[in-house]
């Protein structure tokens, strides 16, 4: 089931008080983000077609991490349900939320993006 | 201060090492547990380390464990951070070894607070440390003089005999006794007497090899170990230590000095086997003779009860070459 209509929950403002207002070190975490959400949903997806549930467990613990540091609460969430199913053992439900999860990393991605370019202009 | 930041998650990692950096750690991130480990085993390891529970390869609970295997590391404050779900997990993180433990992501304010808490724990055990190496060394050492005491000094002598013995090595025991102390004492005072002792056992502890031992022995006695040494030049190194000591005048409490040694020795390899006990009563019975023979000079007993000078022994060397 894809959340896509959900709100996404990035929650900018948390973030910005995280950082006390230094909005040039947010860029720097954004641009390590967009590298390394990228890598850490490889890692998850081929754990997935390897039925590696521990590897996709840690991957998805390290998104969780990284989501939640940044404030994007909603996805985080989502990682973490891929990281409790994969704990499980339940494989197909880890699956589908492994695809939540890769939808709401993508929209996400496209804000961050606008963010970096609004920052830039 | 220095602070291990181990964390798999790069986000995390970098606001952890600039929120640290800025209150003033020196950090040292590291992606993985192997090399967390790594850190905190090499040299000048950090102290203070931030690890994360869940990390690829070795994970937060097993460095703990790792860490707290014994060890000569003095002690490192470790913090577990682990995501909020696994708090039935704490207890385990503690068990493991860790101090306390933090939950993601953390307050910076409370980060802080910890952190400072450690600190607290390791300059604790920085006293507790010194404490213990200072009251080690009252325990072994003479507080006047600094060298070995007399229960210690006894110790080694027997340790290095038997030693030798088994190796088919030579220990020399030299005695060493300061030529009319008491006179010094009452011409001049205590305080003059001090210091004169003192001054003799810096100028024997300059005039041995690292790895031989000084003791103070009693009043102005001194006893001195030699391992490992040649056994026909152990009435030369008694000489040396002799002339140690008379070669230049005392400077004390703004008096001049002209302070000699008598000095008696033993050598293992003349008595195999015999008791500790023997061999230094040996080196005193020679100590005496060379009291006898008018003080600052050297003498060696021979176990069938003969005294030998450093001449006689020489004159003997040049005849058996002859």
């Amino acid at each position: 089931m894809a959340n896509g209509n959900r709100r996404l929950d990035w929650d900018k403002k948390e973030l910005m008080e995280r950082l006390d207002g230094d909005h040039e070190f947010m860029c720097e975490l954004l641009l390590i983000f967009r590298e390394d959400s990228q890598s850490n949903l490889e890692r998850a997806r081929r754990a997935v077609r390897e039925r590696d549930l521990p590897t996709l467990m840690r991957a998805a613990h390290t998104l969780k991490g990284m989501l939640r540091n940044l404030a994007m609460n909603g996805a985080a969430e989502m990682a973490l349900a891929v990281e409790t199913a994969s704990r499980q053992g339940k494989e197909e439900e880890a699956a589908a939320s492994l695809a939540d999860l890769e939808h709401a990393v993508k929209n996400l991605l496209s804000e961050v993006d606008a963010h970096l370019a609004e920052v830039k202009a | 201060m220095k602070i291990l930041v181990a964390e798999d998650d790069s986000v995390s990692r970098k606001m952890l090492q600039k929120t640290l950096r800025q209150a003033g750690y020196e950090v040292i991130a590291v992606e993985d547990g192997e090399r967390a480990l790594k850190a905190l085993r090499g040299e000048e390891a950090p102290r203070l380390a931030l690890l994360d529970w869940i990390m690829p390869g070795k994970d937060g609970v097993s460095v703990c464990r790792a860490v707290r295997e014994p060890s000569e590391h003095p002690y490192t404050y470790l913090i577990l951070l682990s995501s909020k779900e696994s708090k039935a997990e704490i207890v385990e993180g503690l068990e493991s070894g860790a101090d306390d433990y933090l939950t993601k992501p953390f307050d910076v304010e409370e980060l802080k607070a910890r952190l400072r808490a450690g600190e607290r724990i390791l300059e604790l055990e920085d006293r507790l440390v010194e404490a213990r190496e200072s009251m080690r060394f009252r325990a072994t050492h003479d507080l006047l003089t600094s060298l070995w005491n007399r229960g210690v000094i006894l110790e080694l002598v027997s340790r290095e005999i038997q030693r030798s013995f088994r190796e088919n090595s030579c220990t020399v025991v030299m005695m060493l006794d300061i030529d009319h102390f008491k006179g010094v004492n009452d011409q001049h005072g205590h305080a003059t007497g001090d210091e004169v002792l003192r001054e003799v056992a810096r100028r024997l502890q300059h005039s041995v090899r690292s790895y031989d031992m000084v003791g103070r022995y009693g009043g102005e006695e001194f006893l001195v170990v030699l391992n490992r040494c040649d056994p026909s030049s152990a009435l030369a190194r008694g000489d040396n230590l002799r002339t140690a000591i008379s070669r230049r005048p005392f400077q004390a409490l703004g008096k001049t000095l002209e302070i000699t040694v008598s000095v008696g020795l033993a050598r293992s390899c003349d008595y195999q086997n015999c008791s500790v006990d023997r061999i230094i009563q040996a080196a005193d019975t020679a100590l005496y003779a060379a009291k006898d023979a008018g003080r600052n000079c050297v003498r060696l007993s021979r176990p069938e009860g003969e005294i030998v000078s450093l001449e006689r022994a020489e004159q003997r060397l040049s005849a058996s070459r002859m």
